[in-house]
């Protein structure tokens, strides 16, 4: 358990645009990613908005043959994949091809894919129904999808739990490369729009606007009314320290500890209590080996809803505000939708914000439910060498990932 | 960092032939079958109508007043009897106050509550009824019983869900493992869950991946899977804890390991190479050579490919040793319970450990050239096991083998 790691590659697939150059000077630049729906016909529904992916080209990245395999969350991720791989500069080859795993997490994955093929069994009847949708109807699939598309035979898995997917496989792959288990992990995740879901999620008086007032998605802000639904993907590449240098590249950040706790919530509700957000963070700081007036910025994963951003609030006032101005907090739904997996696009987004030693805002707050130190202005730089990627589930589960600097490569921007 | 020995103080299960592990261990000495017609849903619009389902499933009755069935999907409730069942097997129920931070859930998903939620898409397909019952969608995806089991016994310790289809209970009681090891939790209830339900019933018919009567694995005229439901929990502690209470010990959970085939969605490596590398994974993080395999608890689907290349992974890697290693199907009995499947069979590994005996393949009664393995045929045996490998392959090339071990106190490694 004694290997350093690292984020050595990035690939994003987001409603900010597909690949890290473009994603980056629109996040740390304060673009919005959240626009009228154009997938599906909105009109009969309350809220009317959502970050689409924009500008993404499936053949770019994937052998056409393969294209016609994967849905379309197969397709993000896959090609999420072949960029971090590309940006981490790893070759897959004889030798290494089972010491490369692909670990991710998804909430709704392939079920856009099911309800196409539980609308023919139930219209139709089992007879017609189509075999060729059954391999992308279960959440697995893209990992499966990836590793066939790469070659790769490590350690594959999926984590499906909620919102919390992607950073609970990031930090299972960490704890198997910090063990020698496999030499790299492709890990974050994804989720796609889909007109059944947004259906569904739009019944449970989630999104904005609720009480009809007006639509949009503002973190930590009093006139938070609701979240606006994204998707996307984020895929990391993780590596040892020593594999990364040993291969010449530059390392984005390290993954220096993390934390997991769970507290009651009502069935798909968030919780109440700041108990089951603070031990998390607790955990992970200590993992760390670190105290929290060290952590100098914080990606949290507020999203609009009062609940969820109050809870989160009061959790992180309670730990970090005794320590002076307290780390700077972004929040980055803001501009990317809630995705429900937006995990792999904010350790992404994390490693770059390392990286780069600048601050992503927080898109869509102007005025802020408590006095924390919320990143308002674009385009800000500040030196930052422990970041917390904070995450609450619906359901009560949480995860607190902390992230450092690159000491080794000081001063070198990828 | 040390890392501790992972110990087996409490089993649960619900199945298609027991209601608990005491009956399960009664019906696998016995050759129980417990595949029959489906009544869960209609299925005589279906290519095949049988099915190992847990027949009279009245979780009100099986599980204390004050856990609350509201919004429990079918999944759900079976996950949570098999997990109080497995706490108070282990001597942990109700939960101490002072376990309760140390105290994490991982659950292993297939179809969540598909059940449920299937019914209410079909009726709004079918324009039935005025507004859908969109609560249904409260305990969509898996990561529902996990949330509930966690939150009714307000468990704050790690919790997460896993969905690799067939592989999902297995991984869970892996990650669980390390878990514990590295000190992340005290202990874990973990397993898998999943139920019958028509999609899931559908999408194996129309791949004809489905044995119209019953499963026969490794027998030459098999036809493919008896679709089953169920979950298996176990409680996995740190060692110096459950000594410290004196609890009883079922079995050490030695090791495990995770590959993929980055073959093919749907069919296994015919080289059975994913398969080969989970298992020699599982033996080289328990630390012991093939040749201390006792038994294996096969995946053994009763799939024409999979029974085949199971076989012949195992004597790839056992090489002639493979002929003397008993091996057996427990799907022949319960069904594959896919996303549980992993789980119950680590029950079934247990309780094999535990009370010294090969639990039979039935319905293997002509020899196939192809699977000419020791499948104990003739019904179950009494056996002194030390070490059982537990197989689990699934959709997406996921593949899991778990080893357990019967518990020593010196920990010693044939």
């Amino acid at each position: 358990m004694n290997r350093r790691v690292v984020i050595s590659g990035v690939g994003m697939v987001t409603p900010l645009g597909v690949g890290k150059t473009v994603f980056m000077e629109r996040l740390f630049g304060g673009s919005c990613g959240i626009r009228p729906i154009s997938l599906f016909d909105a009109t009969p529904f309350t809220a009317k908005l959502a970050a689409e992916v924009v500008g993404f080209t499936a053949k770019d990245f994937i052998r056409p043959a393969s294209i016609r395999r994967m849905d379309r969350l197969s397709q993000m991720i896959a090609a999420a994949a072949r960029m971090a791989l590309d940006d981490a500069g790893l070759a897959i080859d004889e030798q290494n091809r089972d010491r490369v795993g692909v670990m991710l997490g998804t909430c709704f994955g392939g079920t856009d894919i099911a309800a196409q093929f539980g609308k023919v069994l139930f219209t139709e009847g089992p007879r017609r129904v189509n075999p060729i949708l059954v391999p992308n109807t279960v959440m697995n699939a893209p990992a499966g999808h990836v590793a066939i598309e790469l070659g790769v035979r490590g350690i594959n898995t999926t984590v499906n739990h909620r919102e919390v997917g992607p950073e609970t496989a990031l930090t299972y792959a960490a704890a198997q490369i910090m063990r020698g288990r496999v030499e790299a992990v492709l890990t974050g995740g994804g989720d796609i729009l889909s007109e059944f879901f947004f259906n569904v999620l739009s019944h449970f008086k989630t999104l904005s606007p609720q009480n009809g007032e007006t639509e949009g998605l503002r973190p930590f802000d009093v006139r938070g009314n609701g979240t606006v639904v994204g998707e996307g993907v984020g895929i990391v590449c993780l590596e040892s320290l020593d594999g990364a240098l040993a291969r010449g590249a530059i390392p984005y950040c390290e993954i220096v500890g993390w934390g997991q706790s769970a507290a009651p919530a009502l069935a798909g509700g968030w919780p109440t209590e700041t108990d089951g957000p603070c031990l998390a963070i607790n955990r992970a700081l200590a993992a760390a080996g670190i105290a929290a007036d060290e952590i100098d910025y914080i990606c949290a994963s507020a999203n609009g809803g009062p609940r969820l951003d109050r809870l989160e609030a009061d959790a992180l006032r309670q730990i970090f505000s005794h320590t002076g101005g307290g780390p700077w907090i972004t929040a980055l739904k803001g501009a990317l939708g809630e995705s429900l997996s937006a995990g792999g696009m904010r350790a992404a987004a994390m490693a770059l914000a390392l990286n780069h030693q600048r601050l992503a805002p927080i898109v869509g707050l102007h005025q802020p439910i408590a006095d924390l130190n919320f990143v308002r202005s674009a385009n800000a730089r500040a030196p930052i060498h422990y970041g917390l990627l904070n995450t609450i589930s619906s359901g009560g589960t949480f995860v607190a990932v902390i992230c450092k600097k690159i000491e080794e490569q000081r001063g070198v921007e990828r | 960092m040390e890392l501790k020995r992972v110990v087996v103080t409490g089993l649960g299960t619900v199945n298609a032939t027991a209601r608990s592990a005491s009956t399960f261990h009664r019906a696998l000495r016995a050759g129980h079958c417990g595949i029959g017609p489906v009544s869960v849903f209609d299925p005589s619009d279906f290519r095949t109508q049988t099915g190992g389902e847990v027949r009279d499933f009245k979780p009100r009755d099986m599980l204390p007043r004050f856990i609350s069935l509201k919004r429990l999907s079918r999944s759900d409730a079976m996950a949570m009897v098999a997990a109080i069942e497995a706490l108070t097997d282990a001597g942990l129920f109700p939960v101490p106050d002072q376990l309760r931070p140390e105290l994490g859930v991982v659950i292993g998903g297939g179809a969540g509550g598909m059940l449920e939620c299937e019914a209410v898409y079909r009726d709004y397909l079918q324009g039935r009824g005025k507004r859908p019952a969109y609560s249904a969608f409260a305990s969509f995806g898996c990561a529902s019983s996990a949330d509930q089991i966690a939150g009714q016994l307000q468990l704050m310790g790690p919790k997460t869900t896993f969905m690799t289809a067939c592989s999902s209970g297995a991984t869970a009681v892996g990650y669980a493992r390390d878990l514990v090891q590295t000190g992340a939790a005290t202990a874990i209830v973990c397993g898998g869950t999943e139920p019958l339900c028509r999609i899931t019933y559908s999408a194996f018919n129309s791949l004809q991946a489905v044995d119209p009567q019953y499963c026969k694995p490794f027998d030459k005229n098999r036809q493919g899977m008896s679709l089953g439901e169920g979950a298996g929990v176990m409680i996995l502690e740190e060692l110096g804890h459950a000594e410290r209470r004196g609890a009883r010990v079922y079995g050490e959970v030695l090791g495990y390991g995770v590959s993929c085939d980055a073959h093919h969605m749907t069919s296994p490596d015919p080289e059975g190479g994913g398969a080969v590398l989970a298992m020699a994974r599982a033996l080289e993080d328990a630390g012991i050579p093939p040749a201390a395999v006792d038994y294996i608890n096969a995946h053994g689907t009763g799939t024409p490919a999979n029974d085949k290349i199971e076989t012949k992974a195992i004597k790839h890697l056992f090489g002639e040793r493979a002929y003397r290693i008993p091996v057996s199907s427990s799907k022949s009995m319960t069904g594959h319970t896919l996303g549980a499947a992993g789980a119950i069979e680590g029950v079934v590994s247990l309780l094999a450990l535990h009370h010294g005996f090969i639990p039979p393949t039935i319905h293997c009664t002509t020899p196939d050239p192809e699977c000419d393995l020791d499948y104990v045929t003739e019904g179950a045996r009494a056996a002194d096991l030390k070490i059982v490998l537990s197989n689990s392959f699934a959709f997406g090339g996921n593949n899991t083998a778990l080893v357990f071990s019967k518990f020593s106190q010196q920990g010693e490694r044939p």
